[in-house]
């Protein structure tokens, strides 16, 4: 059979009318010790460019592996993906060889990671990774890389960026490591970013520059983004979709607008209900009653059913299938419509 | 760095009083009398002996000798006589030589065959070459130097030469350049071997694991160049840390080996040396080589700072 190139496959595929990634029933599972861990379950989701996805969930919940699955990053084994497909401009990325999938990764796709000190390499200077992206992949010079490196850190606003090139991350604050995982990352002009909970290892002043820094760069190379985070505040800002998941699976999915005017699964409402508010100062907070499932021995039914408080009986036994409730919108819950009209029983 | 440096060979000098101290009692301590020694089953006249004893100062206190022999090398760099009157230092001279060739030779390779079963193993991880790798090492461990020896200068130095017809490995002296040093260097080594293969597997399968690794698997880097560019500058803090550490030990731990290999080293001559308490020699011998070990030690330390921008020293 004659290898199709990359560039081929991913112009035939932009030719149909396909979003610029699509996830579609993605399964995702661990063999352990312990057992088989099916971290995500069905996982669909759609980008396009210039848009912002924000996957929302508490740790366990599989919006990381399935960022993962899609950057090709995952220890195969222990993982596997046993059903789905990573649709980008319609190309299956999961079954595209480790060749071209290589080529694929940082260039086309890239990611930020959580913790910038621990996701940058301590023993080389920044400007160093930074340029390694126009050395091995754009086959530059040492110079024009470092040039090249000045350029983005200049354009992450770090402060002189040229006398700071050849600095060791160590040497940084937390906000412009993170920075500086950001030019690394945008440094080949990528059509899809991943911000991996990007802001979380920061202080709160910090996290704004950060989100509105990837905003900025987002509007000016009109790249899709999918945001992974737990915190609503910083979704409310800069996401044009959200899609939230639970033990492995979607539970909701919507325009920001529609849930936080009023959320279509309970899961999602005890999220929103769980966020400090001024005006109920010295009130208790809100918590969602008991602990995320075990992965390992997923509830029956719906997996938020023992912690529900819309719980009905077959929510115990049926798996709810995700209702769509507008064409934007879908809810993974039996009793949707009465958690829309925020009549709690 | 340089302040650095000065303050580490300052330190030096009371560890060098000290070890030399140490070992100066101890040789004292030893029971029978050197002189007598020396005169061997012959009975000697007892007024040649007292005047042999008087000329090196065999009749003072410790301290005395001690204060006598430290002053002569600090002032005179005279490391004092033995016994048939040749300097300490010329006998010493190409007897280090020796040494050096045989510690050299096995750090190469430790180094060598050390990092690349390392790699091996932790490329294969949990697979059986990793366990067959592991168990080998663990093997090495087990077996002490003077059984390898034996076994190997048997094996390798006397059957392979009657079944080969030639001589492939030399079993004693050290007459035939880097071929006389390949055996006892393997041997010196052995243990060596078997625990930077550990380190290095253990190091590396640890920094794969890294974050920083995953990011650059995320950058689009290649297996090759995300295991060897990015992985294996971090993993080689530990194993350049363990073997510049290492040469010190080796060189100390000759003394077996050149025995075995009847290698005319500092190690046989220190064997010789208390066999005869013959004081300088003994005295002579742990100064240089505890010089070696701060030498080593202190390269060791500028090597680490320069492996991992982290480490800085004022």
């Amino acid at each position: 059979m004659r290898k199709t190139s990359l560039d081929t496959l991913l112009a035939e595929g932009g030719r149909s009318n396909e979003p610029l990634l699509a996830v579609d029933n993605l399964h995702v599972e661990f063999a352990t010790r312990a057992g088989l861990v099916r971290a995500v379950n069905g996982v669909s989701y759609s980008l396009n460019p210039g848009e912002t996805v924000a996957v929302l969930g508490e740790s366990g919940s599989g919006k990381s592996v399935t960022a993962q699955a899609i950057m090709g990053i995952l220890d195969m084994p222990p993982a596997r993906i046993p059903k789905g497909e990573i649709r980008f401009h319609g190309t299956d990325l999961l079954r595209l060889s480790e060749e071209a999938r290589t080529q694929v990764r940082g260039q086309r796709i890239a990611m930020i990671f959580q913790d910038a000190l621990s996701a940058l390499n301590p023993v080389f200077t920044v400007g160093w990774q930074i340029s390694e992206m126009f050395r091995v992949h754009r086959g530059m010079s040492k110079r024009d890389g470092m040039k090249k490196a000045v350029e983005l850190m200049d354009k992450v606003r770090i402060p002189a960026a040229k006398q700071r090139v050849n600095d060791y991350p160590h040497q940084f604050s937390g906000g412009m490591r993170q920075r500086i995982m950001i030019a690394m990352s945008i440094a080949l002009d990528p059509e899809v970013l991943i911000a991996d909970e990007p802001t979380t290892a920061l202080d709160v002043t910090v996290q704004a520059q950060i989100m509105e820094l990837l905003a900025e760069l987002q509007r000016e190379s009109n790249m899709g983004m999918i945001l992974i985070t737990h915190d609503l505040g910083v979704v409310a800002d800069v996401a044009d979709k959200i899609a939230v998941m639970y033990g492995g699976r979607i539970v909701e999915n919507a325009t920001v607008h529609e849930i936080y005017k009023s959320p279509a699964h309970p899961y999602t409402k005890g999220l929103l209900e769980s966020i400090p508010r001024v005006d109920l100062k010295g009130q208790e907070l809100y918590a969602i009653k008991g602990l995320p499932p075990n992965l390992l021995d997923m509830p029956t039914g719906c997996a938020f059913h023992p912690r529900c408080p819309y719980r009905q009986d077959n929510c115990v036994t049926d798996v709810p299938p995700l209702h769509e409730i507008s064409g934007t919108r879908n809810s993974a819950c039996h009793y949707w419509r009465e958690v829309l009209d925020g009549d709690q029983r | 760095m340089g302040r650095y440096v000065i303050r580490r060979l300052i330190q030096a000098i009371p560890v060098l009083l000290g070890a030399t101290l140490f070992i100066f009692a101890i040789v004292f301590a030893l029971p029978g009398d050197p002189v007598e020694a020396l005169a061997g089953e012959k009975r000697q006249d007892p007024a040649i002996l007292a005047v042999i004893r008087e000329q090196y100062h065999l009749n003072d206190p410790l301290l005395v000798q001690y204060w006598h022999y430290i002053t002569g090398i600090i002032f005179e760099g005279d490391f004092g006589k033995t016994f048939a009157g040749v300097p300490v230092t010329e006998l010493l001279a190409g007897k280090l030589q020796v040494t050096l060739n045989l510690a050299l030779v096995a750090l190469t390779l430790e180094a060598i065959i050390g990092v690349v079963l390392g790699l091996w193993a932790a490329l294969r991880r949990g697979r059986a070459t990793d366990t067959a790798i592991l168990a080998s090492t663990l093997l090495l461990i087990s077996v002490p130097t003077l059984v390898t020896g034996f076994v190997l200068q048997l094996w390798l130095g006397v059957w392979l030469k009657q079944a080969v017809g030639t001589e492939i490995f030399p079993i004693a002296g050290a007459t035939q350049g880097l071929k006389s040093y390949l055996l006892p260097g393997f041997v010196l080594a052995g243990t060596s071997i078997a625990y930077l293969t550990r380190l290095t597997r253990t190091s590396l399968v640890e920094t794969l694991r890294s974050d920083y690794i995953r990011t650059a698997t995320a950058k689009g880097m290649s297996r090759r160049r995300v295991v060897g560019r990015h992985g294996l500058r971090n993993a080689l803090i530990p194993m350049v840390t363990y073997l510049g550490a290492d040469l010190g030990a080796l060189m100390g731990g000759a003394v077996i080996t050149e025995t075995i290999f009847n290698l005319p080293g500092i190690g046989k001559q220190l064997y010789d040396g208390v066999y005869l308490r013959e004081q300088p020699i003994v005295v002579g011998i742990v100064t240089i080589l505890v010089l070696v070990y701060i030498v080593a030690n202190l390269i060791v330390d500028m090597l680490y700072a320069v492996l991992d921008p982290r480490i800085r020293y004022e």
